[in-house]
């Protein structure tokens, strides 16, 4: 634990407290979780003030960075997906130097993470923090569940923005051409058409984020790894921290607090993600 | 919804990348006499679990009395899984089963079917099979139990749909290196199988459904078992 408040205080002071937020951005304002059920609903967690995107990166501001678009569903407005995490990573980098902003990772990709144990991933960069930079970054899984459930607005609601999932999230009951209800059902999603939607389209949170729960799924900077001795372990250095669910994916993946855990170099067509900024 | 009661989807191991999943329709039924079936769904019959799935082709899967069932599929391009067991399965359960008929013309497999969420895991434990012994590769060992030598393999499905959205996840696989005799009461000990599997640090997670599948690929053939819980 005092090694994440060690983490969580790292967010530098990047901009003055009485600076707006970022075109674009929600002002997150720090402290401990409101929320109930979170994981990180403890005395000691406190997360410092950051700022976050109001909407998961559409496909627009990706090719205005990156050039290409990966997606497999295309359209302006819509999430970018099949998006790794190492091509997030980069494009936050890009982003920033686009912008005029200080590069918030550190890159190397001729010398392989000596914590990355993923026997399929050929990448395997290192990847380090410029701790202090003002640059486009990957929130935290603390920081992307401290903003899902409202920070320090949160009304404990079961979803990010409320209680009824399908007012707020994009899944794969709501995400194709008709409702879809029973058993989870993947041929069934492909023959009725289910995909993401453009953003910001649901209900937003109480902080005015949009799709927190739902359309794609977004990566976070943390590697996973089980902590619950009720749960098989799975150690550090495998898959990195995926939250909110995507149109893919049941209601449960929705709920702020579930956390799943993907390949660095998996991509998929509810794969996404979305940026932050320390303040 | 919680996987554990609604998650009804099979990760299908399966040539065509498209092929990803057993899809299993939003359909259940509670039935006491012989049923016969030939579109996807799951359910209970005379108080075991039962799954149906197959994407092109025919099959015509018949549920008879107890934890019997027989399937006459005939495919062209198309594969089937389907059978009866439990759900949730269970890492302890000793499953007997008797396969009265196990006639297939082409690809196919006998063999008890089962996944797991958190982690997600797909297993098989092969007892018999057609014209091509799964999954192919090099074996990473070996546990000998119910009078047989299963040969142990991993292999990975990446980047694959499942009720999580895209995954990649494990299989785990015994497959026994003979062909089990049919027409005679079997054992699977389960337990052996995944104590072989921890041993190599593969690990299951929550149960979902498990059951004595018959399984073809782009195949032709027959089959008739009864399953129980010894």
């Amino acid at each position: 634990m005092i090694a994440l408040l060690l983490v969580l205080l790292l967010g530098a002071e990047a901009t003055s407290p009485s600076s707006p937020p970022p075109d674009g951005f929600v002002l997150v304002e720090g402290g401990p979780f409101r929320h109930p059920k979170s994981r990180f609903h403890a005395p000691t967690v406190t997360v410092p003030s950051f700022y976050l995107g109001r909407h998961e990166v559409t496909q627009k501001e990706w090719i205005a960075v990156m050039g290409d678009n990966p997606s497999a569903f295309k359209g302006d407005d819509l999430p970018v997906e099949s998006v790794s995490w190492y091509d997030c990573i980069e494009y936050c980098n890009r982003r920033s130097r686009q912008e005029g902003l200080e590069p918030y990772y550190s890159i190397d990709k001729d010398r392989p993470d000596p914590g990355n144990f993923n026997e399929a991933d050929e990448r395997k960069w290192t990847v380090t923090v410029r701790a202090g930079a003002n640059g486009y970054r990957l929130p935290t899984e603390v920081e992307w569940e401290y903003a899902a459930t409202g920070g320090p607005k949160s009304r404990g609601h079961a979803y990010s923005g409320g209680d009824d999932v399908g007012k707020v999230a994009w899944y794969w009951q709501n995400s194709g051409e008709q409702p879809l209800s029973g058993l989870w059902n993947w041929p069934l999603l492909e023959k009725n058409g289910n995909r993401t939607k453009p953003v910001g389209r649901k209900a937003s949170n109480e902080l005015g984020l949009f799709d927190m729960s739902g359309n794609v799924r977004e990566w976070c900077w943390d590697w996973f790894a089980t902590t619950d001795p009720a749960e098989p372990p799975v150690a550090p250095g495998l898959a990195r921290v995926w939250k909110g669910g995507g149109w893919i994916g049941a209601d449960f993946c929705c709920e702020p607090s579930f956390r799943g855990g993907f390949e660095p170099h998996g991509t998929g067509a509810d794969q996404g993600f979305r940026v932050c900024r320390s303040r | 919804m919680k996987p554990q009661t609604s998650v009804i989807a099979a990760l299908r191991r399966v040539f065509s990348p498209r092929l990803l999943l057993t899809g299993l329709a939003a359909v259940s039924s509670i039935g006491l006499s012989a049923q016969t079936i030939t579109s996807n769904q799951t359910g209970t019959h005379n108080g075991y679990y039962y799954s149906y799935w197959k994407d092109t082709g025919s099959a015509t899967m018949t549920l008879g009395s107890g934890g019997n069932y027989a399937v006459n599929w005939n495919l062209g391009s198309g594969n089937f899984v389907g059978g009866k067991g439990w759900n949730p399965g269970s890492s302890s359960r000793r499953v007997g089963y008797n396969a009265g008929v196990w006639a297939p013309n082409g690809n196919a497999y006998l063999t008890l079917y089962g996944w797991t969420t958190s982690p997600l895991i797909e297993y098989y434990v092969v007892d018999s099979w057609g014209s091509w012994r799964p999954p192919g590769g090099t074996s990473q060992g070996s546990v000998s139990t119910d009078g047989g030598t299963y040969n142990l393999y991993r292999t990975q499905r990446v980047n694959a749909p499942s009720i999580q959205g895209t995954q990649t996840f494990y299989q785990y696989w015994s497959v026994r290196t003979s062909k089990r005799s049919t027409g005679s009461n079997q054992t699977i000990t389960f337990a052996n199988h995944v104590n072989a599997w921890r041993n190599r640090g593969w690990n299951l997670g929550n149960h979902n459904y498990q059951i004595m599948a018959t399984e073809g690929f782009q195949s032709s053939g027959q089959s008739n078992l009864t399953v129980w819980q010894q």
